[in-house]
């Protein structure tokens, strides 16, 4: 008996079919949604979302379904209503988050709060619903402040996250892999095992350099491959962009030394973002127009692009509770 | 208020001169309020408190998964209060929480239409504990908080274009600009909020509120030094225990600027009790500056994330009005900080005809 919690419900993980792991339906830092600069109707909203969720689905059929995890924390215009509008209206199973992308993101009532509260939270927002929405959440966010250093407001993320983890058995993704150190203690102490947390965004350009890929292996993290396509071969690429070829590279050493269960890969693109810009021309299909396609070129076959998008994925958002 | 105006001297309205904000979108030609019911003279507005707070929500306590807003007894709470203030002799509550503390436009004006209290919405944020990620690590490298000039325009186009129902739409223009300074220092972005505060203030002509860090007279001069005329600015505070120890109050209406009494009915230990606050005021008052204090007591209506203080906005009628009237105040200095004042600032340009 497997589990996951979708907006529209919990469902069985042999239903997930193809799991895009980071993406954002829409994400902007909290306080954007008083500028009127970034508003946009709902009508806007959804004609610039809802053909790139239909050309996923479209997309994944050899799979047998699209599953999109949102990964979108609190604080940070995650809109579950929007969502499940969404999900029913495409098809697309749509996992939601609980937590945040980072100490940064999180409004002075969260900053103020204990390790236990914010745990409390996130249970809650995993075993009973996301605020009256009656949609829980699947995934808990975490992240480090911008700086590439943990704050101690992160870290107080960080432990009231594991001890969720724990308890709800859902898994955790970061936002960033830098300064992973205090993480993988925190991990350790709660009890916490990393196979149960995705170290996310391993492979952007700004963080080169920055992780410690090894203890992140050693301690059995999965690493995030999930920001394929913020390629600098872009027209406007944003500061974390890399040159693709090697971003790719550094996928495929990660495939070609037998480490395929420790990586997931994705695209963290928004579908229409809420309080910047966002990339042009970047959405979660890349997966299948430029990633899926460069894999082959490279010898990948299809059982381990399988392994990649359904395998790992479905193992690794199904509910696990785990016992002291 | 406009001290050659207050001689009997016209005053010509000061041109536009920012070049970089938005030119002001409406020049009053009676002196009149921003209401959140829109545009109202300013001789209309009756007892009116500065510093107020209706809906207040502390930064992000509306996700949190213990915490239910039901707006039917929120409304049914404050309009109560409201009531109870309107038969204590009121007329106009000051939302001074600015933007991002729980503001709640469409709830506020159904509450002025049900009571017939108006209600003056506000503007502005801060300090920086309280500002949300956009504005102090936005998305770019390295991420730099928000300049002066990005606030200004923020709080100028809710003053000029309406005040914003976030990502829906604008309503009724702020009628006042609010912020405030670190209590323990003034950090680099509570510098930027003060100037950028008044800078739209200096553009658009509603007053400047500012709640007082570690140093009310530097905090004043900084938003002076953006062409805010001192009598568009009102410390606030200013019955804090440091404020008083410093000699603030003193110091600022002497400066020309206004002073808030805005703690009236507090019993925490930070602030002066209400037989010192007497105190306080009759000094400014003997001193010649009754036409610089408003008076109010930060009563937070209904209160979500953050402990409320249970204080009816008729306390400072009922309550306050009687001791100042025991120690000799006069009545008409009474009116004056309780009416005149506020209604001179309020006014749009700060012209009262």
């Amino acid at each position: 008996m497997t589990r996951v919690n979708t907006v529209l419900g919990t469902i069985s993980a042999a239903e997930l079919g193809f799991v895009a792991i980071h993406e954002h339906i829409g994400y902007g830092m909290p306080g954007c949604e008083l500028d009127s600069r970034w508003w946009k109707t709902p009508e806007e909203r959804y004609e610039e979302t809802v053909p790139k969720l239909r050309k996923f689905h479209e997309n994944t059929q050899k799979w047998g379904a699209a599953t999109f995890v949102e990964a979108t924390g609190i604080c940070n215009g995650r809109d579950i209503d929007y969502y499940k509008s969404l999900s029913a209206k495409t098809g697309v199973h749509i996992v939601a988050s609980t937590g945040f992308v980072g100490g940064d993101t999180a409004l002075p009532f969260f900053e103020r709060a204990s390790v236990e509260y914010l745990t409390d939270q996130f249970v809650h927002e995993i075993t009973v619903g996301i605020g009256d929405s009656g949609a829980k959440a699947g995934i808990i966010k975490v992240g480090v402040s911008r700086g590439f250093k943990m704050k101690e407001l992160d870290l107080r993320i960080y432990r009231a996250a594991a001890r969720a983890s724990k308890i709800t058995g859902a898994p955790i993704f970061t936002h960033l892999a830098v300064d992973c150190e205090p993480a993988l203690n925190i991990f350790a102490e709660e009890g916490l095992p990393c196979h149960r947390v995705l170290f996310g965004h391993a492979d952007d350009g700004v963080s080169q350099g920055k992780i410690n890929e090894k203890a992140l292996l050693d301690a059995g993290g999965r690493i995030g491959f999930d920001t394929f396509g913020y390629d600098l071969e872009l027209p406007d690429p944003p500061f974390w962009g890399r040159a693709r070829a090697e971003r790719l590279k550094h996928f495929l050493r990660f495939i070609n030394s037998g480490l395929v269960d420790q990586v997931l890969a994705s695209a963290d693109a928004n579908c229409s973002p809420l309080g910047w810009p966002g990339v042009k021309g970047h959405t979660v299909n890349y997966l299948f127009e430029q990633l899926i396609p460069d894999l082959r070129e490279e010898g990948i076959d299809d059982s381990l692009i399988d392994q990649l998008f359904v395998h790992n994925t479905a193992d690794f958002l199904t509910l696990q509770p785990i016992s002291d | 208020m406009c001290l050659k105006h207050s001689k009997g001297a016209s005053e010509s309205v000061p041109p536009f001169t920012s070049l970089f904000l938005d030119r002001p979108s409406n020049n009053p030609t009676v002196a009149s309020v921003n209401t959140v019911l829109g545009s109202v003279r300013s001789n209309e507005l009756g007892v009116t408190l500065l510093s107020e707070s209706l809906m207040n929500v502390l930064p992000g306590a509306e996700y949190a998964y213990d915490i239910r807003i039901d707006r039917a007894d929120v409304f049914d709470a404050l309009e109560a209060k409201l009531l109870e203030f309107k038969a204590a002799g009121g007329g106009t509550i000051v939302d001074a929480t600015g933007m991002f503390h729980g503001r709640d436009l469409r709830l506020y004006e159904a509450l002025s239409r049900a009571t017939g209290v108006h209600i003056v919405a506000t503007t502005g944020q801060g300090p920086e504990a309280m500002l949300g990620g956009y504005f102090l690590t936005p998305q770019t490298n390295p991420p730099t908080p928000w300049p002066a000039q990005k606030f200004a325009e923020l709080f100028g186009r809710e003053v000029n274009d309406g005040m914003v129902v976030p990502r829906l739409e604008r309503r009724a223009p702020a009628g006042m600009i609010c912020t405030a300074v670190t209590e323990e220092g003034m950090t680099p972005t509570d510098a930027s909020l003060v100037r950028g505060a008044a800078r739209a203030g200096a553009a658009y002509g509603v007053p400047v509120f500012i709640r007082c860090g570690s140093d009310a007279i530097a905090e004043m001069q900084l938003a002076r030094d953006e062409s805010l005329d001192l009598q568009r600015i009102v410390m606030a505070g200013m019955d804090r225990r440091d404020a008083v120890e410093n000699g603030w109050p003193m110091q600022v209406v002497n400066a020309g600027a206004h002073v808030c009494i805005d703690h009236i009915g507090s019993t925490s230990s930070n602030y002066l009790d209400d037989s010192e606050r007497v105190a306080l005021v009759k000094e400014l008052i003997d001193a010649g500056y009754v036409d610089r204090i408003t008076l109010s007591s930060s009563a937070t209506g209904v209160s979500f994330g953050e402990p409320g203080n249970d204080l009816p906005y008729s306390n400072v009628l009922t309550h306050f009005v009687p001791m100042l009237l025991d120690a000799g105040v006069s009545e008409e200095n009474v009116a004056m900080m309780l009416t005149t004042n506020a209604a001179h600032l309020l006014s749009v340009s700060g012209e009262v005809k």
